[in-house]
């Protein structure tokens, strides 16, 4: 999963160099939600912090 | 004054080049294996360097105006945000007292907490970038500096995903605390794991 999540950023900074505007823009918002939802896959322990 | 902005942003990517070559130093050079959530804060790391990324490359194909930098930075801070998220939920993960924190310490601080600093200036750089946008659209030539420091962010990028790729292995998650090249580990078993015809003639492996 991560090593395709770095693939789709580099795919990301591709289409920025190709000049495909609309592409480049889907890709970096899909990149940025597949981060997102990784980093709630992994964020299951609980803080060791009382508040 | 095109050419200042593009300057920024040249040094924003350099910036960020340099603190993913630093993770990866420690990665390679001091043998600590990332944990999942470093390697989220990498990726957060990359994508607000494609921010100012973007921009050199817009500018190299024309002009470009208040809206082209305004969206290039508006990204920069959506990543920014996303990794600041990450790595202060991991900084609160060591915050209790006695923890020693998840690999070694850098210039004082853990790297997640360098990260934490760097997604700031981040946000506060692009933010300040965003107060004074051009009023009319500038073209500028880009030079080579600018497009191989975005080549530069490219290779880091591929680098990552080779590295992860080998620390993972043809597992879709990485373990919470990885202690070994999972895919190095796996290929080293099959070789050494007798094959089906070896098992039922009972001739040993070399």
């Amino acid at each position: 999963m991560d090593a395709l999540i770095f693939v789709l950023i580099l795919a990301t900074l591709m289409a920025m160099w190709r000049g495909k505007r609309r592409l480049a823009g889907l890709l970096f918002a899909v990149s940025l939600v597949a981060v997102w939802m990784l980093f709630k896959h992994h964020a299951t322990d609980a803080l060791p912090i009382n508040l | 004054m095109t050419l200042f902005r593009l300057c920024i942003a040249i040094t924003c990517i350099l910036a960020t080049c340099a603190v993913l070559l630093g993770a990866l130093w420690a990665q390679f050079g001091q043998g600590e294996f990332p944990c999942p959530l470093c390697i989220i804060q990498r990726m957060a790391m990359m994508l607000a360097a494609l921010g100012p990324a973007w921009l050199l490359c817009r500018a190299a194909r024309g002009p470009v105006d208040a809206h082209d930098f305004a969206q290039c930075y508006a990204c920069s801070i959506l990543a920014a945000l996303v990794g600041g998220t990450v790595s202060a939920r991991q900084v609160l993960l060591h915050i209790a007292p006695g923890d020693p924190g998840y690999g070694a310490p850098m210039f004082g601080m853990h790297l997640y907490t360098w990260a934490f600093v760097v997604f700031v200036v981040v946000v506060l750089a692009s933010a300040i970038q965003m107060l004074f946008l051009p009023k009319r659209s500038e073209a500028h030539r880009v030079g080579l500096g600018a497009r191989l420091s975005v080549l530069l962010l490219g290779a880091i990028i591929a680098v990552n995903a080779v590295a992860v790729f080998v620390e993972s292995g043809f597992h879709w998650y990485l373990p919470d605390n990885p202690t070994s090249n999972r895919l190095i580990e796996e290929l080293r078993s099959e070789v050494s794991e007798p094959s089906a015809g070896e098992r039922e003639s009972g001739v040993e492996p070399p």
